[in-house]
């Protein structure tokens, strides 16, 4: 008994946690979200605009810290 | 030496570390793995020394490649990502410093107490109760740093890849803790809080998602950013990405009774466990589909792309094998599988096919970036690479295949007065020519991996400055 009970509330766990994150996305608010890997690099996301006809939203750099250090290479 | 402003918006140093410790790690784990397979074709290898037997280095060979090799790669891979995708640079560079240190220090506990013979003799799970309490502190500090950065990013949404690699943090966390609950007798000896069947249960508990969490869930999280980025493409269907989150973590942490099928667990458990495995099938595929057809309209780019190839090709052997794993749980298939080289087949095919072979990717695609170099010094050399990996890997599991179904038939063969058919003797005479398919095999996918370490040497070591200060601007 225990283990159909398990599996009831693992089953009715995934579909929360689905319908949970999924609820208020649009079309339109997935595809940003899928195109994020590109934000930070205008000239791959250049191409994949050209390639996907999607518009990726690009963000400007983060303003340099004075505290970063600078690295040896 | 030269200096320069690289990776200041993003902190790129502490990736670095992690690659280098990925390809070193990646050369002594596999060499490891090629002297013990050498010992099962020439029992001489073990040189007659006790820290040199069978027994003391399988278990170091298994937790370099999986925490030193693997284990440094998802460092890397997550570091690199988070920052990228969320857009900011990496929650504090002491603490993310401290991590690398941190791990890398394990890793040497490892290489020196597993040889001495100091062991749990926990699968996966054998470094001693001081080298996992330490484990555990430096495990909570790569979890401030991740999740401090996303908390702290500049986009809206969390992007998928960070999802898998929260889970990948989390859940690893609460595995080693109960998994390594143990009463300490002194430093390096200590006895679990468990006993028997119950002992058992959470050590493949643990077992099944150390592969399921350690090595699938992070390096989920790593296909779902290194695919699309090297493709040029976005991931095929986002809404099927969350679906494949969400069935994944569920389903995963049910599977690990498999590992004990017809033994002393109780039969309910046994069989849900199976149940479990056979449904884990759907989100493995999903997966898997999804990564596959983000090359849609990109598919002529593997001809020309061998980064684009190591990931394709890891994404096939995934399917492969999360394909076989299901199937190998099944009680009826288990009982011919179980305590064969069709374990081991099976593992490798993750272990070597998807684990290594989308690393491999993943590190080509960051090491250019990271060092501010254009691309990796040699394109024929990471084509030779994939070649000598994918040769390395089919001779592996084609051997174990043909050796774990051989021991199979042979162990249960009975006379007609119900008398055993074979010896032992006679099974393991018979898997010989199987051990030299599969170390040649071994030999294959690390002369790969010395490959991949001359290529990435050669493009570190010299530093294109323009190219240095163009990446750091963007980053």
């Amino acid at each position: 008994m225990i283990e159909v009970i398990l599996n009831i509330m693992g089953v009715a766990f995934l579909w929360f946690a689905v319908e949970y994150c999924l609820h208020h996305q649009t079309a339109e608010s997935l595809d940003d979200a899928s195109l994020i890997p590109f934000a930070d690099d205008p000239e791959v996301a250049r191409r994949v605009e050209l390639a996907t006809g999607k518009t990726v939203r690009t963000l400007p750099p983060q303003e340099a810290n004075p505290d970063w250090e600078t690295l040896d290479i | 030496m030269s200096t320069t402003t690289i990776g200041q918006a993003y902190n790129y140093k502490v990736v670095r570390q992690f690659i280098v410790a990925t390809v070193i790690w990646g050369i002594v784990g596999m060499a490891m793995g090629v002297w013990i397979a050498s010992q099962l074709v020439w029992p001489q290898m073990n040189l007659d020394l006790p820290w040199t037997t069978f027994g003391r280095l399988r278990p170091l060979h298994t937790s370099l490649v999986i925490f030193g090799f693997a284990g440094s790669a998802q460092f890397a891979a997550s570091y690199y990502a988070v920052q990228r995708t969320c857009q900011v640079r990496l929650f504090s560079d002491t603490l993310a410093a401290f991590t690398f240190w941190g791990w890398q220090s394990v890793i040497v506990v490892m290489l020196i107490t597993l040889p001495l013979g100091y062991t749990t003799t926990k699968e996966y799970a054998e470094i001693e109760f001081t080298g996992a309490v330490w484990m555990t502190v430096v495990w909570v500090a790569y979890a401030v740093v991740f999740f401090t950065t996303v908390v702290q990013r500049k986009t809206r949404h969390i992007y998928v890849g960070n999802w898998f690699f929260g889970a990948f943090i989390v859940v690893i966390a609460m595995l080693h803790v109960v998994n390594h609950l143990s009463i300490p007798v002194d430093w390096f000896k200590s006895y679990p809080v468990y006993s028997g069947a119950t002992d058992a249960m959470v050590q493949w508990w643990y077992g099944h998602n150390a592969v399921g969490f350690f090595l699938t869930t992070g390096f989920l999280g790593m296909m779902y950013y290194f695919v699309p980025k090297q493709a040029g493409r976005p991931v095929y269907s986002y809404r099927l990405s969350i679906v494949h989150f969400w069935a994944l973590i569920t389903l995963y942490i049910w599977a690990g009774p498999h590992h004990l099928h017809y033994t002393a667990l109780p039969d309910w458990a046994q069989s849900l466990g199976m149940a479990m495995s056979l449904i884990l099938l759907a989100p493995s595929w999903g997966g898997m589909i999804n990564g596959m057809m983000t090359l849609s309209g990109a598919w002529h780019k593997l001809r020309t792309d061998p980064i684009l190839r190591f990931l394709v090709l890891s994404l096939a052997f995934y399917g492969m094998s999360t394909f076989e794993g299901p199937m190998m749980a099944i009680k009826t298939v288990n009982a011919l599988s179980h305590y064969t080289d069709w374990t081991i087949g099976h593992v490798h095919a993750g272990a070597l096919g998807w684990v290594a072979m989308i690393t491999f990717g993943a590190t080509y695609h960051m090491v250019p970036k990271v060092f501010g170099r254009d691309q990796m010094h040699s394109t024929p050399l990471i084509n030779l690479h994939f070649w000598l990996a994918t040769i390395g890997t089919v001779l592996y599991i084609a051997s174990m295949w043909v050796n774990g179904i051989t021991q199979g038939l042979m162990w249960r063969a009975i006379n007609d007065d119900g008398t055993l058919t074979y010896s032992f003797v006679e099974a393991l005479q018979a898997s010989h020519p199987g051990f030299v398919v599969r170390f040649a095999g071994g030999v294959f996918f690390l002369s790969g991996m010395l490959l991949m370490a001359y290529n990435v040497w050669r493009t570190v070591r010299v530093t294109d400055m323009a190219m240095a200060e163009r990446e750091a601007r963007f980053a």
